[in-house]
């Protein structure tokens, strides 16, 4: 139709332009000015106009006649966007097939050209759009499947300045920033607030509240689980001053997620339990898990039975008959106790980091006061044993499992520090640079890989070398001459 | 006037619009025989909208038996013709830049070897998902792991969102270490076959990423190389391998004793060290070098090391003042 | 002045004749076409709207074809099997040929692979000849319209022109017994031979209960742009290149194959279905025939089908809106296929999607066992019945005859 349309146009502009540049014809008719004159003149000048797209298309037909080996259609009007267009636009004019068989076909048969563009291959703008058009369909599909008004994300972690803080909390922080939904990051330091902590927190472009805690983090095990509880706690009178409404998590450092836990804990109504799996490291022995001695020992549900795994056990029903918890005992003797020491970090009974809680539970003269919860000031006088958050609560069967009743494990427990003494540079800015280099040219890289037995951890003793420091000596004046040569990026 | 005059006229008139109806004719005919693109102008309104109408014809190319020989031959038809094309889809590009920000950016390369033989293979897979996801676009994540009826890893890319080829392969390995070099290789072959290009990074499952690494190596011109932070646990050296630089230039590198001896995990530090333009792998004229690249489609990956190693002149520092700052961290466990 | 104004007559006539022409023949096509949203005509109920009788042939027409080779349910043109067994237990079959207004012939002429499960059509037009032969002789019904009111499925790649080449195909034409009959078939080309005014195009079979077992939470983000597999050149029956799917496969290869967006490749991972339900276009170019099991594929897991076969008539076409919920990329501009598709806006993409998420749509594309509402059965039995009633013109006068029994290559006439 846009074709007829723009003939039509076409007619249109020629026809003034006819009637404009050939008053000589009609001068001889000129004196006559009547209306049928014109009218005449008119239809004269449109009967011209279609002799002339009759012509046109009269000698197209002959073009494919001749040519009709098909392979390059001709540049026709038709759109690329085939799409808006009906299917008459996408299905082109039978004149163009050349008949090529018996039997009143007008379908080309026999060998066709491949076309090729010569237009550069993947065209980045193009790569743009498309990726522009993925995003788009994908937020499209998590505000038509995903989860309806979600909940703000209160995210609590507890953290201070160590050899593995950045590792660990970039691991995190990278999870949070997933997260599709409003979300509030409250971070805990131990011994008061640090820039180091800060600027890394601040890459994360979230919305984070940084508070410090008194207190520095002990050496042992032990006690650092207690500190780290009583950081949560504040983080969670945090939550209480400032009425922070929302789902409050509990994110350590040690974490790792799956991006479907946070969906799955916006299913929570007061307090939810969602299952950890533990990633206890140890050197080379095996951990076990087994099950509290209340719930019933229902293994096979869980997905990953080689893995040990904390958190809700249900029975056939779904409702939470007890915990699964990591069975301590095989490393009763082999058990980390302090910082560094060689041996397996055992988590807590239950890890906070399983349990995630309305924060309408934690404010202050909540209008919905639930009597199976504790008042939050009185945990907080209570004294030390806020173990984890079921000991808010007066009633721990009031706990929502989550996660297919705690079968699906979407969160994962890592905890493993380098020793207290140890030291990383300041911000991981290698400074200064160069005590230990060997000239470029002879790089430690081995020529052919090594196929040899691997052998047993070693790397006890693994320095940086200190003694060379010369630096390369030749610049390769040729190569850089190629170098200059070549540059040039590979758009 | 009488009426013989007036139908005299009438004939008259009738002859010149006839005369003029086959002249218009004749012109229309004529006018069809014009080249086809001339024609498109003649319903210029339409084509006006549709700025790749304009683009010249594509080429017709009779590919010849075997298809490996007319990817060669079609790359090389087309090459000299790239760049006047190039100007042309420049300006269109240009002028849809103004309507939308699209800044086009290169395209990065993960390439991350899965190994059953890790237990944290799924953990550790769902945590670089949840990095790369963060990473701006184009970015392609080529993940490797050996045919299983196992579904795990498919289960947990398919949900991440990123875009990704997932490449299996059916051997089966003892050794650890050569079944990563073999699925690296498996991944530079899927690279090489498809002629993407892009700039090639390593990423293995236990590597910690500082997002601003990838914008980093997205400047990588040939070789790119950084410093990497090794961590185990309870252990109190950092050790920090790389190389040492004066601004974007590789002066020399650190390195630690346990290489020149029988330590095998130093291949996957190395690995993860540095990043490549992968039309190395396909195009390594392009490069200037005439390396037989036959050999190399059976172990690409010393190719790109050894590629490296020679080519030191093209190295570049990552980050690009002087490659002090460490944004990648690699936690050693089990 | 008569003259002149008869002669602007002529030319005017002329000038639009030649423009109309290109719209005139899809209009044919699409005789009913529904506006807007999809399902109005799926939704329709064939039962009380037409009878089908159904001939009793002799099992060696159907039953102990199949038996000879099982893999004739699985491939994609078991569909004239389901059909058959579907009719047996519709409530529209009529056990009274007097009040009929279709009659069905039975006859399983796809189910004869070679042992790599390709089928063979050379017996066919032997086997039909035969059926024929044999339902004119016993029943009067044939030779009252010769066969203009019968229906027969032939899923086969032409069709009714029983070859696998084209070239064959085209020179062979329609079996001449079938000249009169109304043909169900996957095979859909404007203007070709093997496809006859009035045929109903359905989808090729595919196995409903393994795509079933494979989908995937419509949650799971769609992260490939551009989906693939399957060959882009047969090496083995077209060595030359090009004659092969008109050359447009080989051209998505040779353009997009470094295209990261474009996940091409021919190797069919075991992820293949999981795959297209994360892809956001999934092309559907033609191979030896315009048509592909891609197509059922891609509205099953609603991949915007990308449409790669000039002149193709797509299955249902009365029903489905297939320019609603498909992209149409004529094969010239396959070169231009990245451009085509970033330039579609989000919101018709998005729209494609939500068509393409419409269960009336997945239905009609399926035969599933046993046969539910609305699905392909359903509207091959809805387009049966827009045809009726029969035009008066279908009916013989005593004694005309039409058909030509013995026209057609010799070795079609040999008993079957």
């Amino acid at each position: 139709m846009k074709q007829l349309a723009a003939l039509q146009q076409q007619a249109r502009r020629s026809n003034s332009f006819r009637s404009a540049s050939s008053p000589s014809d009609s001068a001889s008719d000129a004196s006559i000015k009547s209306p049928a004159t014109i009218f005449w003149l008119i239809i004269h000048g449109i009967c011209c106009l279609i002799s002339l797209v009759l012509g046109f298309r009269f000698s197209r037909l002959l073009f494919f006649l001749l040519f009709s080996t098909s392979s390059s259609p001709p540049a026709t009007i038709y759109s690329a966007l085939k799409t808006t267009l009906p299917s008459s636009a996408a299905v082109s004019p039978p004149e163009r097939n050349a008949s090529a068989a018996s039997g009143g076909s007008r379908v080309v048969v026999g060998r066709h050209g491949i076309l090729i563009r010569p237009w550069p291959h993947p065209d980045p703008a193009e790569v743009m759009k498309a990726h522009k058009i993925i995003e788009r369909v994908q937020t499209e599909q998590r505000s038509q499947y995903g989860v309806k008004s979600p909940r703000t994300v209160i995210a609590i972690t507890p953290t201070y300045v160590r050899t593995f803080q950045t590792l660990h909390l970039t691991g995190v922080m990278h999870s949070l920033m997933n997260v599709p939904y409003d979300l509030v990051w409250i971070v805990v330091e131990a011994g008061g607030t640090t820039n180091e902590t800060a600027s890394l927190i601040s890459k994360s472009g979230l919305n984070t509240i940084h508070i410090g805690f008194d207190g520095r983090m002990p050496v042992l095990w032990e006690d650092r689980h207690k500190l780290e509880s009583k950081m949560r706690l504040h983080g969670l009178r945090v939550v209480r001053e400032k009425k922070l409404d929302g789902i409050v998590m509990f994110a350590d450092d040690s974490n790792m997620h799956s991006l479907e836990l946070f969906d799955e804990i916006q299913n929570v109504e007061w307090v939810g339990a969602v299952s950890v799996g533990i990633l206890a490291h140890s050197v080379g022995s095996e951990e076990g898990e087994s099950t509290m001695v209340q719930s019933d020992n229902r293994k096979n549900d869980l997905e990953k039975s080689e893995m040990p795994v904390q958190g809700p056990a249900c029975n056939s029903s779904n409702h939470l008959v007890g915990w699964h918890t990591f069975n301590t005992l095989p490393f009763v003797e082999k058990s980390a106790i302090y910082i560094g020491h060689r041996a397996v970090v055992l988590p807590k009974k239950l890890e906070w980091a399983g349990f995630v809680l309305n924060s309408r539970l934690v404010w202050e003269d909540s209008t919905e006061r639930l009597d199976w919860v504790k008042e939050f000031e009185e945990v907080l006088r209570g004294g030390e044993d806020v173990e984890s958050p079921l000991s808010l609560l007066k009633d721990a069967s009031m706990v929502e499992p989550l996660g297919s009743c705690g079968r699906r494990v979407m969160l994962w427990w890592l905890r493993v520090e380098a020793r207290a003494d140890s030291k990383f540079p300041a911000r991981w800015i290698i400074d200064p640079p160069l005590d230990i280099t060997v000239p470029a040219k002879h790089t430690p890289w081995p020529d052919t890989p090594p196929e040899l037995p691997s052998s047993v951890e070693k790397v006890e003793k693994v320095i940086t070398i200190p003694e060379n420091t010369e630096r390369r000596a030749t610049k390769g004046g040729s190569r850089r001459k190629r170098r200059s040569k070549k540059k040039r990026t590979a758009k | 006037m009488g009426s013989m005059e007036r139908s005299k006229k009438k004939v008259h008139l009738l002859k010149k619009g006839i005369f003029h109806f086959l002249l218009c004719f004749v012109m229309g005919f004529f006018t069809g025989f014009t080249p086809t693109n001339k024609a498109s102008t003649f319903s210029s309104r339409v084509t006006m909208s549709l700025p790749s109408s304009y683009s010249p014809q594509p080429i017709e190319v009779f590919h010849p038996s075997t298809t490996q020989n007319l990817n060669r031959s079609v790359s090389n038809d087309t090459r000299p013709r790239e760049g006047q094309i190039r100007n042309f889809k420049k300006s269109i590009i240009h002028e849809e830049r103004k309507n939308e920000d699209i800044n086009p950016r290169r395209l990065v390369i993960v390439v991350t070897p899965t190994s059953t033989k890790n237990k944290l293979r799924g953990v550790l897979l769902t945590r670089l998902a949840n990095t790369l996801k963060l990473v701006s676009q184009p970015l392609l994540w080529v993940v490797v792991e050996q045919k299983s009826d196992d579904s795990e890893v498919s289960e947990i890319l398919r949900k991440t969102g990123i875009m990704y080829r997932h490449v299996v392969f059916k051997e089966n390995f003892t050794d650890v270490d050569s079944e990563m070099d073999h699925q690296r290789n498996l991944a530079l072959n899927h690279i090489e076959h498809h002629r993407l290009s892009g700039i090639v990074h390593f990423a293995g499952l236990s590597n910690v990423y500082d997002i601003s690494f990838f914008e980093e190596i997205r400047a990588i011109e040939a070789f790119g190389a950084w410093p990497i932070a090794r961590l185990s646990p309870n252990r109190k050296k950092v050790i920090i391998e790389g190389p040492v630089c004066e601004y974007s230039e590789v002066m020399g590198w650190h390195l630690n004793r346990m290489k020149d001896m029988t330590d095998t995990r130093t291949l996957s530090i190395h690995i993860s060290n540095f990043a490549f333009n992968s039309s190395i792998l396909w195009d390594p004229e392009r490069w200037g070098r005439t390396s037989s690249v036959q050999d190399t489609s059976q172990n690409s990956l010393e190719f790109v090391r050894k590629e490296v190693l020679e080519e030191e002149t093209e190295l570049k520092g990552i980050p690009i003042e002087s490659c002090s700052k460490v944004l990648l961290w690699d936690l050693h466990i089990f | 002045m008569r003259n002149r104004s008869w002669c602007f007559a002529l030319l005017l006539y002329f000038a639009f004749c030649s423009r109309i022409e290109a719209f005139k023949f899809h209009r044919t096509q699409q005789t009913e076409r529904i506006s807007g949203s999809a399902g109005d005509v799926l939704e329709d109920n064939p039962v009380g709207r037409l009878k089908v009788f159904v001939y009793e042939l002799p099992s060696k027409y159907n039953k102990k074809i199949l038996q000879k080779d099982p893999r004739c349910l699985t491939h994609m043109f078991a569909a004239e099997i389901f059909m058959h067994r579907f009719l047996m237990s519709s409530p529209v079959r009529t056990l009274n040929p007097e009040e009929a207004d279709w009659f069905y012939t039975p006859v399983y002429t796809t189910c004869d692979l070679t042992p790599n499960g390709l089928p063979l059509p050379f017996k066919s037009p032997r086997m039909m000849r035969s059926a024929i032969q044999l339902i004119s002789s016993n029943w009067p019904y044939w030779n009252r319209t010769e066969g203009a009111d019968h229906f027969f499925i032939v899923p086969h790649d032409f069709a009714a022109c029983f070859h696998y080449l084209e070239e064959k195909a085209i020179e062979r034409g329609i079996l001449p017994m079938l000249q009169r009959a109304t043909l169900v078939q996957t095979f859909g080309q404007q203007n070709h031979v093997c496809l006859k005014d009035g045929s109903i195009i359905i989808p090729p079979y595919a196995p409903p209960q393994k795509m079933q077992a494979h989908l995937i939470p419509p949650s799971t983000p769609r992260s490939i742009f551009v989906y693939f597999r399957g060959l882009f050149y047969d090496v083995g029956n077209d060595p030359e290149g090009g004659y092969y799917a008109r050359g447009a496969r080989a051209s998505v290869w040779e353009n997009f194959k470094d295209n990261p967006l474009f996940d091409i490749s021919t190797e069919h991972p075991t992820t293949y279905y999981e795959d297209m339900q994360r892809a956001v276009f999934c092309l559907c170019p033609l191979g030896w025939a315009p048509w592909s099991p891609r197509l059922v594929e891609a509205v099953i897991f609603g991949c915007i089908p990308v449409i790669i076969a000039d002149d193709i008539v797509l299955p249902f076409a009365d029903a489905i809106p297939w320019e609603d919920i498909g992209v149409f990329v004529a094969e010239k501009d396959v070169p231009k296929l990245d451009t085509i598709l970033t330039s579609i806006p989000i919101d018709e993409i998005l729209r494609k999607q939500r068509l393409l998420a419409n269960p009336s749509m997945k239905q009609a594309m399926l035969f599933p066992q046993p046969a539910q509402e609305r699905d392909a059965f359903h509207q091959i039995l809805n387009g049966l019945a827009r045809k009726l009633p029969h035009d008066e013109s279908v009916y013989l006068k005593p004694g005309e005859k039409i058909l030509n029994w013995t026209a057609g290559p010799v070795g079609d006439l040999k008993p079957w």
